[in-house]
C-alpha cells in the first residue's frame, strides 16, 4: 500500500479493515466487479509488492541492512493500521532467533527498525548458531529461565514450548493482519497451533527440494544423461558417470551429488531423510520415522538402511573431505560455489542462486522435487512394494520457521501488543515475498509467493522462477509428503542418528544395517527417557491420526 | 618483640575482650536461630519443588538470601561467642563460606544431579537413578572412543615441550631481534582457539581453494585432505591446538632460562664441557622444576581441548578427533541429557585429579632423585 494513500484513509478516520470491509460493501452495493476503490487498493498493493521487489534487484549484488530497513519502512503500512505512532514507547523486548550465514536476525533487525522507529519500543537481540539453537532452548526451557519474549522457531519445537504451556496464544487481530488464509496448506493447522490455539507466524515453508546443474545434462554432457534424474537410482549413476570429469563451468573436478557427511547439530539428519523418504513414505502410511503405536523406530528397517547403503555406496564418488562437510559447506561453499552438480537443501540455494555474490552457478541451475525411489518399503506387511510409478515422497524437512510470542508478555497487555506486532510484521503477507525472492533464510510459503509474474517483473528469469518455485509448490502440494513430527525432543533423535552415522561412515560398523541398528537403538533409549507414552500420543496427534 | 596477645577489645576500640557467658550465650543463640531459620527457608523451599507443600515460590533466591543472612549472623555471634578467636576466625570464614557456595555446592549438586535421569525435553523433570549413568558410563563406546584420543593428545605434550624448549633456548640465545621474535613466537597464544579453528581448520586447510591445501597440491600431493582420514584429522587437530599453545610452554621455559645463575654454564665450560653436554648436564637437570610446572600446566589444558575440536571436525571422522569434553558438549548441549552429560563430566573429573596427583608424585620423586 502506498504510504500517501494509507494516509488519506488515516484521515478518514478508517482502519485497514474498516477500510477493506467498506470496499466490499460497495463493491456488493453495485454490483461492481472492478470497483474503483477496490482496483486502487488492489493496484497500491501490487505497486508496493513490485517496488520493495526492486530492492535492490536481481542480479545487482547482495541486500545490505539499507535495503532491509527500506524494505521495513515500505511494509509498515499494515502495523500502523493497528498501532498508533509512539504506542510502544518505553516498551523493552528480547527477540531470540538465528544469525546462519548472517540472515535470519541480521535481517530482521534491519526490516524492525522502522517499526521501532514508528512504535517507539526497543528490541534487544539474543542471535545464536544454528547448532545451538536447540540446546539454547532446551536449556531455557528445563531450568525456567525463558528471557526472550519473541522467538524465531521451528515446528519441531512447538511441542517443546507450546505443549509445556509456555507460549502465548496469537491475538485475532494478529491473524487478520498477516492474512493466515494465504499460507499454504501443509502449514495450515494443526503445524502452529496446539490443543486447538494458535501460537505462529509462519515465516518460512520448509521443505527440501532437489536442485541440479543443467549443464551436467543433455546432448554432450558429461553425465551422458539427457535429463535430470528423477530418481536416487539415477543419481548414483550420475555420480558415477562424472567421476573423473572436469565440471563444464568451473573446470575444476566434477562431482555428482553432495551428501553432507558431517552432523549439524541435528539437522544433518535431515539430508539422510531426503534419501530415505523415498524409500520409507509409504503412501498409505503417515509414519516413515517411527511406529506411532510403539515408538519403535523405523530408522533400521530395510527402507531406511537402503538410503544408508546408498550413502556409503556413493562415497568414493565425493569430495575428496566430504566426510568434513557438513550441510552448510554443501550448499553454500560448495554447491553455490561450482562444486558439485546435484543437492537436496531448502529453498535458500534457489533464492541465492541468483542474488548472493557468491553464487557462480546462478544460471545454470535447475530445481524439482526430492528424486523418487523405484520401490518403497510397507511398513504394515514388511516387505518392498514396486509402484508403477517411482515413489516420491518430499521431505517437509522443519516445517518452516516462524515467530513465536512467549508467555512472558502475556501479563502485560501494552507489551503484549508490541511482541505480537513486530511478529506480525515479520510475517507480513509484502515482507514475506521479499524474504521468499532474497536471501533471508527464508523460502516462499504462501500461495501469493507462486505468482511467477511478480518473480519476472523483479528481474527473475521466468523459466528460473517457475522452475524454482514449482519445485516448492509440487512438494508442498505433494499428497505423499514426509511431515516432520512435532514432539518434544525430536533433534536429540537427529543428534545421536548423526553421530552413530559418522561412525558408519568412517566404516567403523560393519553395514549400513549394523550403523541403522545402533541409531534404533539410540533412539529407544531417548524415548525411554522422554517419556514413551507420551511420546506416541503427540506423534499420534501431529500425524493427524 | 612482644608476644602479648592483642585483645579483641584492642582491636575495634570498643571493649569487646574475651567473651563473658551473657555475650557466648548471645552468640551461640544467634547463631542458633540464623542456623534455624536457613534450614527452615532450605527445607521449605526442597518441599516446595517436590511439591510436598505449595509456598508459590518461583526461584531458589529465598534460599541465597538466607544463606547471605546465615553468613552474617555466623561471622557475628562467633565474634560475640568466641571474643578474640572469634575476630581470627572472622579472618577466614568468609574465605571458607564463598568457597563452599561457589566450589563445594556446585559440585556436590553436580553430584546429585549425575545420579539423576535427567533429560529436559521430559516432562517428569530429573530422576534420581543412583549409579546407573555410571554404569551405562562404562559400555558407552563413544565415551572411551574419546579417552582413548586424550591419551593420544596428552602424550603429544611431550613433543609440544620439546619444540617449545628448542624454541625457548633459541630466544634465550644472543640472536638478532630477539625482542621482535619473542613477540612473533608468542602471538599464536593471543588468538582465541575459535578464530584458529576458522582461520586455519576451515579456510587456509579447506581442501580445494586453502592456501595450505593448494601448497601441498603444488608439492605433488594430488587432493590433499587434512581431516578425511582418522590419524591425518587428529594430527591435523593436535599441530593447530600445538600451535596455540607451544607459546604458552615457551615463555614459561625462557623465564626459567633467564632466571638461571650464568656462572654454572660458565663453570661447565671452563671444565671442558660441550654445548650438548652443557644443555643436557647442567641446563636441563637445572629447568626441571620449571618443566614439570609448564608440562603438568599444559596436560590440564590439554585435557580440556574442546573447542577445536567441536568447531572444525565435531569430533569425526568417525570420532577420531572426538575429545571427552567435545563429546560430553555434544551429549549435553546436543542431546539435552544433563543427568548423564553430569556424570561423564564428573568421571572426567575424578580421572584428571587421580591422573594429576599421580603424575606430580612420579615427578617429585624422579626430581628428588635426579637432584
Amino acid at each position: 500500500m502506498r504510504v500517501e494513500l494509507y494516509e488519506r484513509m488515516m484521515t478518514l478516520q478508517a482502519g485497514r479493515r474498516n477500510f477493506l470491509k467498506g470496499a466490499a460493501a460497495l463493491a456488493a452495493g453495485t454490483a461492481l466487479s472492478n470497483s474503483f476503490v477496490g482496483k486502487s487498493f488492489a493496484d497500491a498493493a501490487g505497486d508496493l509488492r513490485k517496488q520493495i521487489l526492486q530492492i535492490p534487484g536481481v542480479g545487482k549484488g547482495a541486500p545490505t541492512d539499507a535495503d532491509w530497513q527500506k524494505v521495513g519502512e515500505m511494509c509498515l503500512a499494515a502495523t500502523k493500521a493497528n498501532v498508533a505512532e509512539g504506542e510502544f514507547a518505553g516498551v523493552e523486548l528480547t527477540f531470540m532467533g538465528l544469525n546462519n550465514q548472517n540472515l535470519h536476525n541480521v535481517l530482521f533487525r534491519g526490516f524492525l527498525k522502522p517499526w521501532e522507529a514508528y512504535t517507539g519500543a526497543k528490541i534487544n537481540w539474543i542471535d545464536l548458531a544454528q547448532a545451538d539453537y536447540n540446546p539454547r532452548l532446551q536449556q531455557s526451557i528445563a531450568t525456567g529461565t525463558v528471557d526472550f519474549d519473541i522467538i524465531e522457531m521451528g515446528a519441531p519445537f512447538e511441542g517443546d514450548t507450546a505443549g509445556k504451556g509456555l507460549l502465548d496464544e496469537m491475538p485475532d487481530w494478529v491473524k487478520a493482519q498477516i492474512d493466515m488464509d494465504d499460507y499454504v496448506n501443509y502449514l495450515k493447522a494443526p503445524v502452529g497451533t496446539w490443543a486447538g490455539k494458535t501460537y505462529r507466524i509462519t515465516i518460512d515453508g520448509d521443505c527440501h527440494t532437489f536442485a541440479y546443474r543443467k549443464d551436467y545434462f543433455g546432448d554432450g554432457s558429461i553425465s551422458g544423461m539427457a535429463d535430470a534424474p528423477t530418481t536416487w537410482a539415477q543419481v548414483q549413476a550420475v555420480s558415477k558417470a562424472v567421476k573423473g570429469k572436469k565440471d563444464p563451468l568451473t573446470g575444476l573436478d566434477a562431482y555428482g551429488f553432495l551428501d553432507p557427511l558431517k552432523g549439524w547439530g541435528g539437522f544433518g539428519f535431515y539430508f539422510l531423510e531426503d534419501r530415505a523418504s523415498a524409500y520409507a513414505k509409504h503412501p498409505d502410511d503417515p509414519a516413515w520415522l517411527f511406529d506411532p503405536d510403539t515408538m519403535k523406530p523405523r530408522v533400521n528397517n530395510p527402507a531406511w538402511v537402503q538410503a544408508i547403503q546408498d550413502v556409503m555406496d556413493t562415497m568414493p564418488e565425493l569430495p575428496p573431505d566430504q566426510i568434513n562437510a557438513d550441510p552448510g559447506t554443501t550448499a553454500f561453499q560448495q554447491f553455490l560455489a561450482g562444486t558439485g552438480s546435484m543437492i537436496c537443501w531448502w529453498g535458500d540455494v534457489g533464492s541465492n542462486a541468483r542474488t548472493s555474490d557468491s553464487s557462480v552457478v546462478g544460471d545454470v541451475v535447475g530445481f524439482s522435487i526430492n528424486p523418487g525411489a523405484d520401490k518403497v518399503y510397507n511398513s504394515k506387511t514388511g516387505a518392498w512394494e514396486t509402484p508403477a510409478s517411482p515413489n516420491f515422497a518430499p521431505n517437509m524437512a522443519y516445517l518452516g520457521w516462524g515467530v513465536y510470542v512467549t508467555n512472558r508478555v502475556s501479563a502485560d497487555e501494552k507489551k503484549r501488543k508490541a511482541a505480537w506486532s513486530a511478529a506480525a510484521h515479520l510475517g507480513g503477507k509484502d515482507l514475506s515475498l521479499w524474504m521468499a525472492a532474497y536471501p533471508s533464510g527464508f523460502q516462499p510459503y504462501r500461495n501469493s509467493h507462486f505468482d511467477y509474474a511478480e518473480w519476472e517483473a523483479a528481474g527473475y528469469d521466468r523459466a528460473f522462477a517457475e522452475d524454482y518455485l514449482g519445485s516448492n509448490a509440487d512438494s508442498y502440494n505433494h499428497p505423499n509428503a514426509a511431515i516432520e513430527p512435532r514432539i518434544p525432543g525430536i533433534f536429540q533423535y537427529y543428534s545421536v542418528a548423526e553421530d552413530e552415522l559418522a561412525k558408519g561412515y568412517a566404516g567403523q560398523y560393519a553395514s549400513a544395517q549394523a550403523t541403522a541398528d545402533a541409531i534404533a537403538a539410540a533412539w529407544e533409549k531417548i524415548t525411554d527417557q522422554i517419556g514413551r507414552d507420551s511420546q506416541i500420543a503427540l506423534y499420534k496427534a501431529s500425524l493427524g491420526l | 618483640m612482644t608476644t602479648e596477645p592483642v585483645r579483641g577489645g584492642d582491636l575495634v576500640g570498643q571493649g569487646i575482650g574475651p567473651s563473658n557467658p551473657q555475650r557466648r550465650r548471645l552468640g551461640i543463640g544467634l547463631i542458633v536461630v540464623a542456623t534455624a531459620g536457613l534450614l527452615f527457608v532450605v527445607v521449605s523451599q526442597a518441599l516446595d519443588a517436590g511439591g510436598a507443600i505449595h509456598f508459590g515460590f518461583s526461584n531458589w533466591r529465598p534460599t541465597l538470601y538466607a544463606y547471605v543472612v546465615w553468613a552474617i549472623a555466623l561471622g557475628w555471634g562467633q565474634v560475640l561467642a568466641r571474643g578474640e578467636a572469634g575476630w581470627r576466625a572472622l579472618f577466614i570464614l568468609p574465605a571458607v563460606l564463598f568457597v563452599f557456595a561457589f566450589a563445594l555446592f556446585p559440585t556436590l549438586s553436580g553430584l546429585f544431579i549425575a545420579m539423576t535421569d535427567w533429560n529436559l525435553s521430559a516432562a517428569v523433570g530429573p530422576r534420581f537413578n543412583g549409579l546407573s549413568n555410571l554404569v551405562a558410563l562404562f559400555s558407552d563406546r563413544f565415551y572411551w572412543n574419546a579417552l582413548g584420543n586424550m591419551v593420544f593428545y596428552t602424550a603429544m605434550v611431550m613433543v609440544e615441550y620439546a619444540i617449545a624448549f628448542g624454541l625457548a633456548l633459541l630466544l634465550n640465545a644472543d640472536i638478532k631481534g630477539r625482542k621482535f621474535w619473542r613477540v612473533t613466537f608468542l602471538l599464536p597464544f593471543m588468538l582465541s582457539p575459535v578464530a584458529v579453528s576458522w582461520m586455519i581448520g576451515k579456510s587456509m586447510l579447506e581442501g580445494r581453494f586453502g592456501p595450505i591445501a593448494r601448497l601441498a597440491r603444488w608439492l605433488g600431493w594430488e587432493s590433499p585432505t587434512f581431516f578425511a582420514q582418522p590419524w591425518m584429522a587428529k594430527l591435523s587437530i593436535e599441530a593447530m591446538d600445538a600451535w596455540v599453545s607451544i607459546p604458552f610452554v615457551m615463555i614459561l621455559l625462557l623465564a626459567g632460562l633467564q632466571a638461571l645463575p650464568k656462572e654454572v654454564q660458565e663453570a661447565a665450560r671452563v671444565d671442558g664441557a660441550g654445548p650438548w653436554q652443557g644443555f643436557w648436564q647442567i641446563t636441563f637437570p637445572l629447568m626441571l622444576p620449571v618443566s614439570v610446572t609448564a608440562i603438568v600446566l599444559r596436560m590440564i589444558f590439554k585435557l580440556k581441548l574442546a573447542d577445536i575440536v567441536i568447531n572444525v571436525t565435531s569430533g569425526g571422522p568417525g570420532g577420531a578427533t572426538d575429545t571427552v569434553s567435545s563429546f560430553i558438549y555434544r551429549e549435553y548441549r546436543d542431546r539435552s541429557n544433563v543427568g548423564y552429560g553430569t556424570m561423564l563430566a564428573m568421571v572426567y573429573l575424578v580421572m584428571i585429579i587421580v591422573f594429576v596427583t599421580l603424575l606430580l608424585n612420579f615427578l617429585s620423586k624422579r626430581m628428588q632423585r635426579m637432584t
